[in-house]
This record gives C-alpha cells, sequence and structure tokens, in this order.
C-alpha cells in the first residue's frame, strides 16, 4: 500500500511537472500582440509597444524565463499578474478570489450531495411510482433545459418574488440563498438520477435476491449491500469534486458578482497574462490529480473487495 | 450568443415584471452616497497604468488644475500659474500645507509638494513601469522621450556602453520638469505649448510621493493602502471584482465642494443587472444599451431616459494599402475607388445600431472632434472654413458613389474586366479568412470587424449598402471576423482590407491626433504614404500663433478627407441613461480626468427626466455663453 502510493505519488509530480512546463512553453510560442488590448495596441507606436513587452518580461528568451519561474517558485513566489491585474502579486490574487469560490463550492456541493442522494434513494425505492417520475422529471428538466434560462429566471424574477438581493453581498446572509441554489440545482439532480440507478442495478442482482431469499428485511438489504455497492462509482470522483471546487462556477459567479476565481483562468489566457495563467494550471493540475488519486484510495475504504496493489490481490 | 440570448430574456422579462408591478420608482437615495455599478474589472488602483475606469483615480488623486462645470480651466492644487512669452515654460505655485491621506482616512506625515509631481514624471519615463499612455506626453515636455529611450535602449541590450544608474542623474539635468521649492513648480517644454493645461488633467501628470513609494515598491497601486490620496475621496475599501467605495477626504483642500459623502460602485455583469438594480431603486445612475431603450420605450419609465453627450472619442475607417488582396491593393491607389466606397456607406443607418433615437447626431465627418477647440476669435475647430463643409455635409449619396465606381473602373479596369496591374491568386489572410482572386471585377473587398452582436450587424449593413450603391458587378464584400485578439489576428498582420476603430482626443491641439496620421504616424494603421500632407502638418506644427496654426491644421485635415485616406464616420459617447444625479452639476471637460469628478454632485430623490436634462443643459450653455461673451 505504501509503495504502491509513494510510486502514484511520483507519477503524479511528474504529470504535473509536464504539464506546467508545456503550458509554459506553449504560452511563450503565442504571438506578441496578444499582450496588448485593441484599444493599447492603436495608440502604441512600434517603439512603445516594444520596450512595454520588455517592461512585462516577455521578451528573455523562454527558457530563461522558465529558469527565473522555478527559480522564484522554490521560495514560495508565482510571480506578479501582468495584464489582467498589472503589477499584483499572483499569490494576492489568489487568497482573495480563492475562499468565495470555496466557501460557496462547499456548500452548493454539500447541499447538492444531501439533497441529491436524499432524492436517489427516495426514488429507488419508489420506483415507478410518483416520487420517482417527479425526481426525473426534475433531472431532465435541469438537464435539458439550457441553464442560463433558469438561471436567468432565478435571478431576475425569483429574486424579485421572494424580495432577495439580485447580486451576491457578504454582509447579507439572505444574499448567499439564491447563488447557492443556482450551483446546486444540476448536480442535484446528478447525484439523484446516478444513485438511483446504480441502486436499481444492484437491486437486481442475484446476490441480492439470494439474501432476500435468505430472508433479510428491505431495510437490512438495502442499507448493507445496496446502499455500498451503489456508492462505489460515486465515491470515485468525489475527492475531484471537492478539491476542484476553488476553480469557481464562471456563469453564477458573473451573475451574481461573486468575486470568485471563475473565470478567472479564461480571462488570464485571452489576456495572455502568463503569471497567472501558470499559477492556475499549477493549482488546478495539482488538485485534479490529487483528486483522482484520492478517489482511487476512497474506493478502498467504501469496498475491502478492492485492492490497489497486485501483490496483495 | 449567450449574451444574445441573455439580453432576449431580459428584454422580455423587464415587459413582464413592469406589467405585473407598475412601475414602483426609484427609492430615494439621498446625498449620502452615490451609488453606480462597473462592468470592466478594475485592473489596478495605480493611476499611470490606467486605461479605463478613471472616476476611481479622479476622485481621489488631484493634479495641478482641473475643469469647473463649464469646461474651463481652474485651479486645483496649484493656486496659480504663469508662462513665458511663447508659452514653453510654465510656472505653478502650489498650494500650501497639504498632507497626503490614506486608506482609513488619516492625514500621513507625507506632504503635497512640487517634488511629487517631479517623482510623477520621473517614474512614469521609467520604460520598466510600462505607463501604456506614455507616448502622449513624452514629447511635449523638453528631454523627457531621449530619457524614456536612453533608459529603454540600455533596457535592450542596444546601449551597453551605459548602465541605468549612469542615465538616472540626467533626468535632473536634462528633463524639463524642476522643483524650485517646495511649492514652486517648473516645466520647461520641447516647444511653444499654449494648450500645455490641457496635459495636467491626463492622469500621467497626478503626483507621486517618493518617499511612500519607495516603501511599496512595485506594488505601488495594486491594493488600497498601497495609494496615497489628496483628492476630494479616499479609498476605502476596494473588494476585487466586487466593489470600491470611496469616502470623503476630510482633510481636503475644497472640502466644501464635496457633497456627496460616498461614492460606491459595484462590479455586475452586464447592463441587464444594472437596469434591475436601478428599477428596485439600489443605484443611483444606470446605464442602457439600445435594446433596453428600446424595451422600455411606451413605459413610465420612458420620460427618464436620457442621451448622455457625445465624446471627443472618433471611429473611423482604415484602408490597409499593404493589402495582401490584389484587387483591392490595385483598386485603392484610384481616389475615385475611395471616394466611392465614402460615398456609398450611409454612416447614419451604421449609428443607428447604436443610437437609435438619433443615429444623425452622433455622425461625425471629421478627424478632430468639435466643441473641443476655439480659436482666438471663439470659433470651433472644425467651423473653420477649411472643415465646415465636411462637417455639416453627410457624405452619403448612392448615385454620386456610382459615379465615382464608374470612373474608377474606366481609369483602372479593362474593358473586359481585368484589373490593371492585378495577378490572379489565393489571398492568405488566416484566421481571418481566405479566398482566391481572379483579378477580375467584381473587386473583392475584405471587411473585418469582431464578432460582438452589433458589429456583425454593421458588417451586414455595410455590405449590403456597398452591393446596393456600387452594384454587385463591382464589388464583392468579404466578410471577416476576428475570434479571440484583434490586434492579434487583425491588426498586426494586417489581415483587412477595411476595418474601423475609435481612436480617442487626448489633449486640446489638433496635433494631438494629425500629428500621429502623418506617414510615420503611429496611428497610420493602413500604412498610406502621403508626403502632401505630411509637409501640410509640418508647417502647421510650427505655427505659434493659435489661430493661424488651427487654420493650417484645418488645411491638412481638409487634404486627408478630401483625398479620402480615412474616413471618420462615428463619435463616441452617447449612451442612454437614467439617474438621480441633477445634470450638469459636476466638472465637465473634454480632456482628461475632470468628468470623472463627482466634486459638486447633487443627488435628488426622484429620477432625472429627460425634459429636465435638457432644460439643464440649455441653461448651462446660455450660462457658458454669458461668461465668454
Amino acid at each position: 500500500m505504501i509503495k504502491y502510493i509513494l510510486r502514484r505519488a511520483a507519477q503524479s509530480l511528474a504529470t504535473i511537472c509536464l504539464v506546467i512546463f508545456a503550458v509554459f512553453m506553449l504560452l511563450r510560442m503565442m504571438p506578441k500582440s496578444g499582450y496588448f488590448t485593441r484599444e493599447d495596441y492603436i495608440n502604441m507606436d512600434e517603439g512603445m509597444r516594444e520596450s512595454y513587452l520588455r517592461s512585462l518580461g516577455v521578451l528573455d528568451p523562454p527558457l530563461v524565463q522558465f529558469k527565473d519561474f522555478i527559480g522564484k517558485l522554490f521560495h514560495g513566489d508565482l510571480g506578479r499578474s501582468i495584464t489582467v491585474y498589472p503589477k499584483t502579486p499572483v499569490l494576492d490574487i489568489l487568497k482573495e478570489k480563492i475562499p468565495y469560490s470555496a466557501a460557496f463550492g462547499l456548500a452548493a456541493e454539500i447541499l447538492s450531495m444531501t439533497v441529491g442522494m436524499a432524492m436517489g434513494l427516495v426514488m429507488s425505492r419508489e420506483k415507478g411510482r410518483w416520487p420517482d417520475r417527479l425526481g426525473t422529471a426534475y433531472a431532465v428538466g435541469v438537464r435539458a433545459v439550457p441553464s442560463l434560462v433558469y438561471l436567468f429566471l432565478i435571478q431576475i424574477w425569483v429574486s424579485k418574488q421572494l424580495k432577495l438581493p439580485l447580486l451576491y453581498y457578504g454582509n447579507r446572509p439572505n444574499s448567499w440563498i439564491l447563488p447557492l441554489v443556482s450551483m446546486a440545482l444540476s448536480s442535484i439532480a446528478w447525484y439523484a438520477i446516478w444513485l438511483r440507478r446504480f441502486m436499481v442495478d444492484e437491486e437486481n442482482k442475484e446476490y441480492i435476491q439470494f439474501a432476500r431469499v435468505k430472508g433479510f428485511s428491505k431495510k437490512y438489504i438495502t442499507k448493507h449491500h445496496i446502499w455500498r455497492n451503489a456508492l462505489v462509482p460515486i465515491a470515485i470522483g468525489l475527492p475531484s469534486d471537492f478539491l476542484l471546487i476553488v476553480s469557481g462556477s464562471l456563469v453564477i459567479e458573473n451573475l451574481y458578482s461573486i468575486p470568485g476565481t471563475g473565470g478567472l483562468l479564461v480571462e488570464a489566457i485571452k489576456r495572455m497574462d502568463n503569471n497567472l495563467v501558470q499559477a492556475l494550471v499549477m493549482l488546478y493540475a495539482t488538485l485534479s490529480v490529487l483528486g483522482v488519486f484520492l478517489g482511487d484510495l476512497l474506493v478502498v475504504l467504501v469496498d475491502p473487495r478492492i485492492k490497489l496493489s497486485g501483490k496483495e490481490a | 450568443m449567450r449574451k444574445m440570448f441573455k439580453r432576449f430574456i431580459a428584454v422580455a422579462l423587464a415587459g413582464m415584471l413592469l406589467a405585473s408591478s407598475g412601475c414602483s420608482g426609484g427609492a430615494g437615495n439621498g446625498a449620502a452616497a452615490y451609488k453606480s455599478t462597473f462592468m470592466q474589472t478594475i485592473e489596478t488602483l495605480n493611476p499611470y497604468l490606467l486605461t479605463g475606469n478613471y472616476s476611481f483615480v479622479a476622485n481621489t488623486i488631484d493634479g495641478l488644475v482641473e475643469n469647473d462645470r463649464y469646461g474651463q480651466y481652474v485651479p486645483s492644487l496649484a493656486q496659480s500659474w504663469t508662462s513665458n512669452d511663447d508659452d514653453s515654460v510654465w510656472t505653478f505655485k502650489l498650494r500650501e500645507g497639504l498632507k497626503w491621506v490614506n486608506d482609513l482616512g488619516q492625514q500621513t506625515r507625507y506632504p503635497v509638494t512640487a517634488h511629487d509631481f517631479v517623482e510623477a514624471l520621473r517614474y512614469v519615463s521609467d520604460p520598466a513601469v510600462g505607463a501604456k499612455n506614455f507616448s502622449t506626453i513624452r514629447s511635449v515636455i523638453s528631454g523627457l522621450s531621449d530619457y524614456y529611450f536612453a533608459l529603454d535602449d540600455i533596457d535592450s541590450g542596444d546601449d551597453t556602453t551605459r548602465t541605468r544608474e549612469d542615465v538616472y542623474p540626467t533626468f535632473d539635468t536634462d528633463v524639463g520638469v524642476k522643483a524650485i521649492d517646495d511649492y514652486t513648480l517648473e516645466y520647461t517644454l520641447s516647444g511653444s505649448t499654449p494648450y500645455f493645461l490641457s496635459y495636467l488633467v491626463i492622469e500621467l501628470f497626478l503626483p507621486l510621493n517618493k518617499a511612500f513609494l519607495d516603501t511599496v515598491g512595485e506594488s505601488y497601486g495594486t491594493a488600497k493602502d498601497k495609494l496615497l490620496y489628496n483628492g476630494g475621496y479616499y479609498i476605502s475599501d476596494w473588494d476585487r471584482d466586487k466593489q470600491v467605495i470611496m469616502t470623503q477626504n476630510p482633510y481636503y483642500w475644497d472640502k466644501e465642494h464635496i457633497t456627496v459623502k460616498t461614492l460606491e460602485y459595484q462590479k455586475v455583469a452586464d447592463e441587464v443587472t444594472g437596469l434591475e438594480l436601478f428599477q428596485r431603486g439600489e443605484i443611483t445612475s444606470a446605464t442602457l444599451t439600445a435594446e433596453q431603450f428600446t424595451a422600455l420605450k411606451g413605459t413610465d419609465w420612458e420620460k427618464n431616459i436620457y442621451l448622455s453627450e457625445k465624446s471627443p472619442l472618433t471611429y473611423w475607417f482604415t484602408f490597409n494599402y499593404h493589402s495582401d488582396n490584389p484587387e483591392f491593393a490595385a483598386m485603392l491607389q484610384n481616389v475615385n475607388f475611395r471616394k466611392a466606397i465614402l460615398y456609398a456607406m450611409d454612416r447614419v443607418t451604421l449609428s443607428a445600431l447604436w443610437e437609435p433615437e438619433n443615429p444623425a447626431f452622433f455622425t461625425r465627418n471629421t478627424i478632430i472632434p468639435e466643441e473641443t477647440m476655439y480659436n482666438s476669435k471663439g470659433v470651433d475647430y472644425t467651423d473653420q472654413p477649411n472643415l465646415k463643409p465636411f462637417k455639416d455635409q453627410i457624405p452619403y449619396d448612392p448615385a454620386k458613389a456610382k459615379d465615382f465606381m464608374l470612373k474608377a473602373i474606366e481609369e483602372s479596369v479593362d474593358p473586359d474586366g481585368t484589373i490593371r496591374g492585378v495577378t490572379p491568386g489565393y489571398v492568405d489572410m488566416l484566421p481571418v479568412t481566405d479566398f482566391n482572386v481572379d483579378g477580375k471585377l467584381p473587386i473583392d473587398l475584405v471587411f473585418v470587424c469582431t464578432q460582438d452582436e452589433l458589429e456583425i450587424k454593421k458588417s451586414l449593413l455595410f455590405r449590403e449598402m456597398m452591393i446596393s450603391a456600387l452594384g454587385s458587378e463591382n464589388i464583392n464584400v468579404i466578410l471577416g471576423y476576428s475570434v479571440n485578439s484583434f490586434s492579434e489576428e487583425v491588426f498586426e498582420p494586417m489581415n483587412f482590407d477595411l476595418v474601423d476603430d475609435s481612436y480617442s482626443f487626448r489633449f486640446a491641439d489638433p496635433s494631438a491626433n494629425l500629428a500621429r496620421i502623418t506617414t510615420d504616424g503611429s496611428m497610420n494603421e493602413g500604412g498610406y504614404d502621403v508626403p502632401e500632407y505630411d509637409a501640410l502638418v509640418e508647417r502647421a506644427l510650427a505655427a505659434t500663433d493659435i489661430d493661424q496654426r488651427y487654420e493650417l491644421f484645418s488645411e491638412a485635415e481638409k487634404y486627408m478627407l478630401e483625398n479620402v485616406y480615412l474616413m471618420p464616420y462615428l463619435t463616441g459617447g452617447g449612451s442612454y441613461n437614467m439617474t438621480h444625479e441633477v445634470p450638469f452639476t459636476t466638472p465637465q471637460g473634454a480632456f482628461g480626468l475632470s468628468k470623472y469628478k463627482m466634486k459638486g454632485a447633487i443627488i435628488q430623490d426622484t429620477p432625472i427626466t429627460a425634459a429636465e436634462y435638457s432644460q439643464r443643459k440649455e441653461e448651462l450653455e446660455k450660462e457658458k455663453a454669458s461668461m465668454l461673451g
């Protein structure tokens, strides 16, 4: 087990390093004019453009830049943003923005897990009856209707009906409700529909029928056999879901003016803010790799039959 | 697409809500706070690096002079000033005893002195700082440009004989700015500059305290506590991408004219949210899109919507004189072809995309904006005999356009339809477009814009105009769109035959733009070669008498317009607004930061009506006239 963990950790580290290097070099291969907005570009002459690029530090050879980057990285310095928030330390930006996205993401994740799983349980138990149909209708509805339609309707219309604020305000808890619910809506459906499906799947397997024949109560079977086995495919994605909440929600943060990280990476790439892109890619890559790794470990905990290394099996 | 869709819903909902709730009217906003919104991210608070969101700096840091509500230059941190006979040396007497204030509204130990203005100039003239607007001011102050490029040459490795340390001291000896004592400041300019005051309201001339700068270093202006304030307000709260709150500065020199206690701006995704906040009575003013305006027509809100003033920003079309498209490149040399395009384009219809209400008002046919400069007799620069015919006559005449086109074809196309001097071939303007040319009529013309919804409409209209006026047998308009970065995909590789863009007008002299569109000028995007025009500009630049100078410049501009080297067509500004702020109570000015100042603002309980707005405007005009008269 320890050996397995060490090997996986080494693999993960190699993956992350590769991603960082690739992204770093790709950014430097982009045309230089991308560092300018349209207005900047037409308002500067050739000499000014050149010296502006030099002030951004993007005219040095890429490998020299990479060496600087790594050197600084070991001192915990991610550099400064160059175009999105000129000269602001990237670390400061992340420190300001991540808490918003993490708080909303975490709350939304917990909300959708509890509500979604409860829904899934009820639906599988009431299979074919109205609670199941209602749940399915919800899931299909949420997934089929373009999310912008209902998200926008919630923001403008529901907020008016319930007299809730239109935007997020840190000091007004009632303004947290709508963005939170909006974030959870579609993942509630996800949890509900998959849990229902896995449970129904398990229910029809022979070992369950055998348990039933043995005379175990329905409740006992559900709790000790079906539930646990149905959870395995869901558990594998949980760590990633939780870790990646720091990447924020593009649409909802934008709608409710939540100053989180949603859209930050897109904006940074668009404006070619190398340092910001690097930091974000590094962060997200690390968390993704870690998420997959933890997912594997979690599955072992949920289902003891699964072994991670060949030898033990 | 997403945006379009959202707008559609918003418009539908706005209608629904109005119908159901009956408009509730704006709730009272006392003079305690002015609340508004912003959409564009505030990138930094560092005044010298800004390229937008100027209100935050305009209200928190004062410069030497500012504009009053009539647009006249009045003392700000400078109490008085004098200039020598040819206006090339300017001396400013500063207010004494002022101190910089921090983000808690406390006085710091740093006084506001003449040295702060010297240091600011030293700061922005270091290329490592990356002040993007530096080119606006670099040639006005004697020695400033040389200092900048001396440092730049060292950074780039072009000059290895010196180090930065060798060059630094030359700022004090060679650059024309000097603190004679703590409260006397002297600028020595490159030449006679009677319009120097219009430079001083530009952010690059705001003062900067060196001792404080040394404590924060590179982080200057990246957070509210990394900046000092001397204006009517200080930034008491800055939540990145969320809100900015400015609170009245208790130590402000002109405190009695600060009428509103706090200025609060919050970030919203778009105008839809802004309008909704306004209708719910949560903000003082909102800007509307043309669609929102149309949606609100016929409702109770209609009377509250007014159109704000035109700005000196001018939109013009640029022809690509080095186009990869041989058909267009060959035809462009023919002035009649350029005229054909000019007369075929209906700018009023294009303007209506943004301003459906009064589109003709927002067209501009001159390169230099009107109502920005007056000669000694009070005549507007654009009303001079050379320019008045252009200003007054919207050049749209399909019949004339067709005539010019036929003339151009007669001159440059063989009778069998072959365009002279064109080799058929493949034109690569990727990623924008690519196509094959046959070297025959119709002439291919590539028109490029962004994928913004209105821009796309504009391009379609443009194509329609060309084809209906000039005939599809003569012209074929190929539309191209940039995907991400316009500069990267269109401007830099010159992937266009025709584009339009906006050009700001930064200080009160025609040279601000006319000297930048010469053959070697930085705004000659199309790459034309016009020595006649260059000579005219050269001559105008040498003139020191204002009346003569304006006349010579107008002659140069006339040459440019007559020969259609570029085509100005629209003005900036002019958005639809609703507000509780009484109009024309705050500083106005064509240039710089004054127009963003909230000094003297009056907030009333009910939203302003459009009628009130026009009445106030008339009153202001009258007052202005009587003052000047």
